[in-house]
């Protein structure tokens, strides 16, 4: 998020204050993700959709699958490509053009947390080994801003890609043709879930929102998967942690992750 | 849904189109204003399987301040598709189409807009496409007035669109996507309904000069049930069910 | 609603005839037409619409709460939820003998302070000057920020100010009432403070409703010998 919103003085000291006390200005714990809302198929037209409301953040993933030719040196894999678009109308700040540094990173990172985990198999998305293979393209729009990107877009990925059907293509006569009425799930190995945490002084808040976001010294995002295992994490921020904070870091991620897991498997049945 | 398969039948022998539309029926329309937490205004519409979503800013200072004007404020539109909201994945980069109607989309606004009232400021109306079908700019020129009416920004009128069309030599109201596609002349069409005043018009295809006239009265007409819609929806935002 | 009050959007025709178009309303011909979303008001010759919407618009001598977003070596700008961004002159704050070599800015106000000010002045062609030099202005170094739409100020105050001492007195609340629709509540009481804030929330909200006031007296438990 841009640096150029201020955030007044007033409100910075009542968040200092409150975590002295071990409390939000939102009355959460400081291990508490905000309330996740999930709706999928809100693009019927896409392979697959999601829309992730994590407080007052709101983004839409949607997922678009079509052949493609395989990358020269991985002739039987598939693509697998995650974006993350900041929407200048989800802040007054935001600007338009080419993206920035700062956004730029989160996709990079919603990129790697997802892929990293290995949640699509791409090894299943081949038509004709290096000639064509199925690209999954999963990207993220940014609708309103308060805070944490990094999971709304991951959520909204993953719970997107759950949920998405994938044609299939046969190969004939040199081309990938697609054979109707026969789409299936994806090949989905694990369930990436990030948790992104912020350090404000020596607190460490889970989810920080708008406000704690421009109050916070520094960030770390955990990815973990189905199993428990941490696969991608990136630090940002201008402030340093320590070893036992990340050690602290890493033991919550799992532990909020395991949660919001259950809610994405929720949304998936199609019972929110 | 192909949109190239010359046997679809656009005008069946009964006067139905594809769609199972009568010639002058426009396609569902839902309008909402409000919906986005920190733009000045917003509002959604789904114009048959279009979804768009439209946040306004303004009047706001303007950066760099060498684009601003100081006898009047500036209008600023920016109409962006998402990459999923199309058939083929669509590269997130400003593509040429969407440059030429987001001016095309300015320039139908500002009549409306009362931009001298406020000097040497900028209105930003940031138009996103979540899903396309056919008649994306009329749909956007039209939530993107309620989005403005929402911001509270001064204008003269409304802006309501809609697209008349020909296919199989019959003139129809609000051009789908197949009939984009395969008929014969998509007119799109924006129109202030107190002023009485177009200020959205392009035509693809050809028409007869008794075809054109056919054509932009039906567009008229329907730019009027959509302003309905628009009324509509601002009424259920501000003036609620509690009201006096 | 009585026939001299609509509900209107912009491009609805509220009159036609000889009648003096005023705020929010414009004539076409012999239409008077209305700019915004909002409530017409027929007069005895002049017609307006009270707007329901929209960014706050200075006026000479509002009380406005602003928040300080950057400085040169001479002002400061404010953030007062306008259009235009407030411009506060060293000279103000430092007296005539201000000078930009020895004083420095930040010593009396930086970014993200909070102030009570006044329009001291604003026409179209500059930004509004502020000033903070009455007592009753300045720094805000306690309380708690709500913003509402400057449009619902003043369904806030009431008629007299009966709405706002209403929930002064019923919370123990202090309460800073910024034309601009910035709001400062300070209160000793986390509860009272918190229920001034929801009665505030409440107004901004439900605005338009009629029986707005009883709703809030209910909110804060206001008994009927008590009001």
């Amino acid at each position: 998020m841009t640096s150029t919103s201020v955030l007044d003085d007033l409100k910075k000291t009542q968040i200092l204050e409150l975590l002295e006390q071990g409390k939000r200005v939102d009355g959460r714990a400081l291990d508490e993700a905000r309330e996740i809302i999930v709706e999928t198929n809100v693009v019927p037209h896409a392979n697959g959709s999601a829309r992730i409301r994590l407080g007052d953040t709101v983004v839409m993933c949607g997922v678009k699958i079509q052949p493609d030719r395989p990358f020269p040196d991985t002739g039987d894999k598939g693509l697998f490509i995650c974006t993350a678009e900041l929407l200048p109308l989800s802040h007054p700040t935001v600007e338009t053009g080419p993206p920035q540094p700062p956004v730029i990173e989160l996709a990079r990172v919603v990129d790697r947390g997802i892929r990293e985990s290995h949640m699509v198999d791409v090894t299943q998305l081949v038509i004709e080994k290096d000639k064509s293979v199925i690209g999954v393209f999963a990207d993220n729009v940014v609708i309103d801003y308060d805070g944490n990107l990094f999971d709304a877009c991951s959520y909204a990925s993953t719970a997107a890609l759950l949920s998405s059907k994938t044609p299939k293509w046969n190969w004939t006569d040199d081309a990938p043709v697609l054979a109707e009425g026969e789409d299936t799930d994806l090949p989905i190995t694990t369930i990436p879930v990030s948790v992104t945490m912020g350090k404000i002084g020596n607190h460490i808040v889970v989810d920080p929102n708008g406000d704690e976001w421009d109050t916070m010294d520094a960030r770390i995002t955990i990815t973990s998967d189905s199993d428990g295992n941490i696969c991608a994490l990136q630090k940002g921020g201008s402030d340093g942690f320590t070893q036992d904070e990340i050690n602290q870091c890493g033991e919550i991620s799992v532990r909020v992750g395991a949660k919001i897991r259950e809610k994405l498997k929720e949304a998936q049945k199609g019972t929110q | 849904m192909g949109g190239r398969d010359a046997k679809m039948v656009l005008l069946d022998e009964n006067g139905i189109r594809c769609d199972g539309r009568k010639v002058d029926e426009p396609r569902k329309i839902m309008i909402k204003a409000g919906g986005l937490k920190n733009a000045d205004g917003s509002a959604y519409i789904e114009f048959g399987e279009n979804k768009i979503l439209v946040g306004v800013f303004g009047p706001r200072d303007v950066h760099p301040k060498h684009m601003s004007n100081t006898d009047t404020g500036i209008l600023r539109v920016r109409y962006h598709m998402e990459p999923f909201s199309v058939g083929e994945r669509k590269n997130p980069a400003p593509s040429r189409r969407e440059i030429e109607i987001s001016k095309v989309i300015k320039e139908a606004l500002e009549p409306a807009v009362m931009l001298e009232k406020f000097p040497r400021t900028a209105v930003d109306v940031f138009i996103e496409i979540l899903q396309a079908d056919g008649g994306t700019r009329c749909a956007a020129l039209t939530a993107a007035s309620v989005a403005l009416a929402d911001a509270g920004i001064p204008m003269r009128d409304m802006v309501a669109a809609i697209a008349a069309g020909k296919v199989a030599d019959t003139v129809i109201l609000d051009v789908n996507n197949e009939e984009d596609q395969a008929g014969q002349a998509d007119m799109p069409i924006g129109y202030m309904p107190s002023l009485e005043k177009i200020t959205l018009l392009q035509l693809d295809g050809v028409l007869t000069p008794e075809e054109y006239k056919k054509c932009v009265d039906v567009g008229v007409q329907g730019c009027k049930l959509v302003y309905d819609l628009q009324k509509k929806a601002l009424n259920d935002q501000y003036f609620g069910k509690g009201g006096d | 609603m009585d026939n001299k009050r609509k509900y209107v959007i912009p491009g609805d025709v509220v009159t036609t005839g000889p009648f003096r178009p005023e705020q929010n309303v414009i004539l076409e011909g012999n239409k008077i037409i209305s700019t915004t979303i909002g409530i017409s008001e027929i007069y005895d010759d002049s017609v307006k619409v009270i707007p329901l919407t929209g960014k706050y618009i200075p006026k000479i001598n509002d009380l406005v709460i602003g928040k300080v977003i950057s400085h040169t070596s001479l002002s400061w700008e404010l953030d007062i939820n306008s259009c235009y961004v407030g411009f506060l002159p060293a000279q103000d704050v430092f007296g005539r003998d201000f000078s930009a070599h020895a004083d420095e800015l930040t010593s009396k106000l930086k970014s993200g302070d909070l102030v009570a000010a006044r329009i001291a002045n604003f026409d179209r062609t500059r930004d509004p000057l502020v000033t903070i030099s009455d007592r009753d202005l300045g720094k805000i170094d306690s309380g708690d920020l709500v913003k509402i739409s400057p449009s619902k100020v003043p369904r806030l105050i009431g008629k007299r100010g009966s709405m706002i001492q209403m929930i002064e007195m019923a919370t123990n609340a202090a309460v800073t009432i910024g034309q601009n629709g910035w709001v400062v509540v300070s209160c000793e009481t986390p509860e009272g403070l918190l229920k001034a804030k929801k009665a505030i929330e409440m107004i901004n909200e439900k605005a338009h409703v009629a029986n707005l006031t009883d709703q809030v007296k209910d909110m804060l438990e206001i008994k009927e010998d008590e009001s």
